[in-house]
């Protein structure tokens, strides 16, 4: 059990950057999700934790441990890797034995911790079996096993869930949750789904392109994006983005017109807004235009509008129908609006 | 990976590797800047019933001690390089001065060793290597069209001809053609000739080494386009059916298009096999009308007592050089894809 | 289950079937001719009257009671002693396969996890010493290995042998490591191994398709060499390629040409059995270089 710090942690090959300037305090038993886009270097920060990436810059600290010269087997972590790493040589008995082997933990407490984290993840049946004789969701387990059957002071899981199928990813996800809570211990978790992220993380830090672009909460994410990168990530469907020009509280884009935002702020800037937050109306819309598409998902419709160069959409109820082309107007609340800088992308 | 656990694993290839392939060729270099030590000669009297006679002779003790104290010989700068077993730059300007025609001049360079060496080896590595593909491509065609059943048998049997070490193989066809042998005896019915032989003359030489050539190495090209056939993308292949694009186009258009990174393949490690030849010529004793650089080396060194270390290093050296001129294209085209990934 | 793109008029079918036959012929045809042939005698296997001779083979008949004869065989290998190149072969096919092996997945599985660019370098020098004759570098060895009087020896081949192929054998198994899932051993490494732990442990019981698929290339380099080991090698310690070599100097002359026969036969016959066993694994070797290259 510790807290976890990492002090302005950098990676670098050759000139390209890996991980940018990543500042962070982990507190002790928290959840942590990483959250990004492929190649935003999630990966590769939380195998730097791991010991698996070498530090280019910074420091990170496990407790009261500087780690950065450790090896892995030193760091007292355990992590769970997106392929499981299962050695397909041993059973599953032997597989979640393997940390304790090494690590010359006493023979006479194998069977016991063994049996103990077999138990937690539901594998008492499968002891015998070997990596290739089990299914997908119960070789997760099989990793997941392994990682509890010590007390690290953090676990590290890289996209634990991505090789799982849709409905087996949320039942593993909330046993995931359950297991983290009962065994109170740092959780660092990388994940590019931002369901995921949402529903496992008690903080949430949202990366792209190297950089921490914020951290916070996943309320504070969803509810306050911090910039365009992390509205149009957060969120199904996307918040819309349209870009225009901000006049005394007015927003004046291509086919859209909001009044009633903030007068401190003019010059060109992007609206944001999530479809869930406007809705149709017969007249006075804030959008007025014909449509683009129609979609019926069954418990609601998405209206689809092309503003500019961007798709904008507004759900409606069920029961609405229109053909493409005929025009329709959407009310947007001014309070459910969200600017941003189009220069920088940064909120306003 | 930190460095120091990289270099644990693998310092003991690297030494072995610095120790017999890096050194060798800093001994190759400079072993081709040197050359075998002159004759002492010492004059002795000889003194018979008839009175005393001057000879001259080697004097094999003074011999041996400057053998022992400079084993390379002494040094020739690029001496070697130039002289009339390798480039022979002056035999060649004396060629081109009096030579009539360009039919003289060929004949005349052809006799000078490294030249003879030098075309045979290019022309055999550009005859073999087309044939080559063309031949195992077309197996690989029709083997996968006959019945599944054959396809292993088939492979097994082809083989055969890459897998035997070209020595072996060649002798193995040698004995054939012989004019005793069922290869030879027949063909001599079948031009209707009975003093016909594939080893009299150089022409006939050279086919059959071409021959062998094809015959020992087509199997690795089948093989591999073999391999590239059962990957064809068979979404492209329906699509080009639906598109109306007959047998032969949709070799042409889909399968040939799909093995154009196996044929490159193939075609590089043929240039650099082809142009090592060397075990054939003695397989089937051709040295007579044939030699490749590899050959030169090897007679060189062969030279029981004396082995020329010196002429067998410079013409490493000049094949080496021929090789990465050979290699170079490939070499660039590597390191432009190395920048533009890293 | 019939595929349209696979229904072919019987006319292709039948010209197929018979450029298949007609290869096949060439292929296996002077091997099958020669085994046949080595037990005859050579006024049979080299007939001035007729081929079918090597067929029947009517002057073995004559001359031994039957139509087959181990006399090539027992001139070869007990007259001429080729037994001791036989074992010669196998004391270095066995050691090149082992040290190339040994020395190649320790440093193959280096480059196959080293984040550095070390495997372009690597490829780069593979193929120029794939395309470099073996015999250049052996005219740098032979003067220095004359000096230190390790010239001759079974050892010096055997590590000249693997030098020249541990290039190649690095490549294929960097490429062959590659493929294992990297998470395999870095689970490993956070389990609480150290690197050389996780390469016993995690590593080795999943590599040997791999290394096998690799040997077996070190076993033909070293089986077929000819050019290091007839030029380092001294008289007594000649492998099987090499003394055939010499065997047709000396028995072209006193007419003992079926000892070479029988000699040749002796060294194709482990080649048969050896691509009847590792066929597969042949195949897929020799074209993962052109899948990966």
């Amino acid at each position: 059990m510790a807290r976890l710090q990492l002090k302005n942690v950098n990676k670098r090959w050759g000139s390209f950057v890996g991980v940018d300037n990543f500042d962070l305090d982990i507190a002790d038993q928290e959840f942590l999700v990483l959250l990004g886009p492929s190649g935003c270097g999630k990966t590769t920060t939380m195998r730097m934790i791991a010991g698996l990436e070498e530090v280019s810059e910074g420091e990170i600290w496990l407790g009261d441990r500087m780690v950065n010269n450790l090896e892995p087997k030193d760091r007292d972590i355990s992590m769970v890797f997106q392929s499981y790493g299962l050695y397909p040589n041993l059973t599953v008995y032997e597989n979640i034995r393997f940390p304790l082997r090494v690590r010359l933990v006493p023979k006479e407490q194998h069977d016991e911790m063994v049996m103990r984290a077999a138990r937690m993840v539901e594998l008492e049946d499968f002891l015998d079996r070997r990596p290739a004789e089990l299914s997908g969701g119960q070789r997760q387990r099989v990793a997941l096993g392994r990682a509890i059957v010590r007390k690290p002071t953090v676990f590290l899981m890289d996209e634990p869930l991505s090789n799982l199928d849709a409905k087996l990813r949320v039942s593993t996800r909330a046993q995931i949750k359950n297991l983290q809570s009962k065994l109170k211990t740092t959780t660092v978790y990388v994940t590019h789904d931002q369901i995921e992220a949402m529903t496992l993380a008690d903080r949430v830090v949202v990366m792209n392109k190297g950089r921490i672009q914020q951290v916070g909460t996943p309320t504070e994410i969803y509810d306050t994006p911090a910039n365009v990168f992390v509205a149009s990530f957060i969120g199904s469907p996307a918040m819309n983005l349209v870009q225009g020009r901000l006049e005394k509280g007015v927003f004046q884009g291509q086919g859209i017109r909001v009044i009633g935002l903030r007068a401190d702020k003019s010059g060109n800037v992007t609206l944001g807004f999530r479809a869930e937050d406007a809705e149709i109306v017969k007249t006075d819309g804030n959008i007025s235009a014909p449509i683009y598409s129609i979609e019926l998902l069954g418990e609601a419709s998405m209206v689809t509008w092309r503003l500019g160069g961007a798709l904008v959409s507004v759900r409606a109820n069920k029961g609405f129908r229109a053909e493409i082309e005929d025009v329709v107007q959407a009310d947007i609340p001014a309070d459910a609006c969200h600017l941003f800088d189009t220069e920088t992308g940064e909120r306003l | 990976m930190p460095h120091k656990v990289f270099l644990s694993f693998l310092w003991p290839s690297l030494i072995v590797m610095i120790l017999f392939i890096a050194l060798p060729i800093v001994s190759v270099v400079y072993q081709s800047l040197h050359v075998e030590h002159e004759q002492i000669m010492i004059v002795g009297e000889t003194c018979g019933p008839f009175g005393c006679t001057e000879e001259v002779s080697v004097d094999a003790e003074a011999m041996g001690k400057l053998r022992e104290e400079k084993p390379a010989g002494r040094f020739n700068g690029l001496g070697t390089y130039f002289n009339e077993s390798h480039l022979a730059t002056d035999e060649i300007a004396e060629i081109f001065a009096t030579s009539a025609d360009f039919r003289e001049f060929r004949n005349r360079v052809m006799n000078l060793p490294f030249y003879n060496a030098l075309i045979f080896t290019v022309s055999y590595t550009l005859i073999v290597t087309p044939l080559v593909m063309l031949v195992g491509f077309i197996i690989a065609i029709v083997v996968n069209m006959v019945p599944r059943l054959f396809k292993g048998p088939v492979i097994f049997f082809s083989l055969l001809p890459m897998i035997v070490t070209p020595l072996i193989g060649s002798l193995v066809l040698f004995w054939m053609i012989d004019s005793r042998g069922v290869i030879g005896a027949s063909l001599q019915v079948l031009f209707a000739d009975p003093t016909l032989s594939l080893k009299a003359s150089p022409t006939l030489t050279w086919v059959t080494l071409f021959t062998y050539g094809v015959w020992h190495s087509a199997p690795f090209a089948f093989v591999v386009f073999y391999a590239g056939l059962q990957t064809v993308p068979q979404d492209t292949m329906e699509s080009a059916m639906v598109d109306g694009a007959n047998r032969w186009e949709r070799i042409r258009f889909v399968t040939i298009p799909h093995l154009m990174p196996l044929a490159i393949f193939v075609a590089l490690m043929q240039l650099m096999d082809n142009f090592r030849v060397f075990e054939p010529i003695i397989g089937f004793a051709a040295s007579a009308s044939a030699s490749s650089l590899s050959y030169l080396i090897f007679n060189d060194l062969r030279i029981s007592n004396t082995p020329l270390f010196g002429s067998a290093a410079a013409t490493s050296m000049l094949t080496i050089f021929g090789i990465i001129i050979l290699l170079l294209p490939v070499l660039r085209q590597n390191w432009r894809e190395f920048n533009r990934k890293s | 289950m019939s595929n349209p793109a696979e229904k072919r008029p019987l006319p292709l079918k039948a010209l197929a079937i018979s450029i298949v036959l007609i290869w096949i012929i060439i292929a296996a045809f002077p091997f099958l001719w020669t085994m046949w042939g080595s037990f005859k005698v050579e006024g049979d296997f080299f007939s001035r009257s007729d081929w079918m001779n090597a067929v029947t083979g009517p002057l073995t008949q004559e001359k031994h009671g039957s139509t087959f004869t181990m006399e090539g065989y027992e001139g070869a290998w007990i007259e001429r002693e080729f037994y001791r190149a036989v074992i010669n072969t196998a004391i270095v096919t066995v050691s090149v396969v082992a040290v190339s092996l040994t020395l190649g997945t320790l440093g193959g599985y280096a480059l196959a996890r080293s984040g550095y660019k070390y495997s372009f370098w690597l490829l780069m020098m593979a193929l120029v010493f794939r395309a470099m004759p073996g015999v250049t570098l052996i005219s740098g060895y032979m003067l220095p290995f004359f000096e230190l009087n390790i010239w001759g020896y079974l050892p010096t081949a055997i590590i000249v042998l693997v030098a020249m192929n541990q290039p190649f054998t690095l490549w294929m198994l960097h490429s062959f490591f590659k493929s294992i899932p990297r998470d395999l051993d870095e689970a490993a490494l956070v389990d609480g191994c150290s690197r050389f732990q996780a390469f016993r442990l995690a590593i080795i019981p999943v590599m040997w398709p791999g290394v096998i698929t690799t040997g077996l290339f070190s076993f033909l380099t070293a089986y077929n060499d000819f050019a290091v080991t007839s030029m380092l090698l001294s008289e007594q310690n000649l492998t099987m390629i090499p003394q055939i070599n010499s065997f047709l100097g000396s028995s072209q002359e006193e007419g003992k040409v079926m000892y070479a026969v029988a000699a040749v036969v002796s060294s194709i016959v482990p080649l048969f059995v050896f691509i009847m066993i590792f066929q597969r694994r042949l195949v897929s070797g020799l074209t993962a270089g052109a899948v990966k290259g």
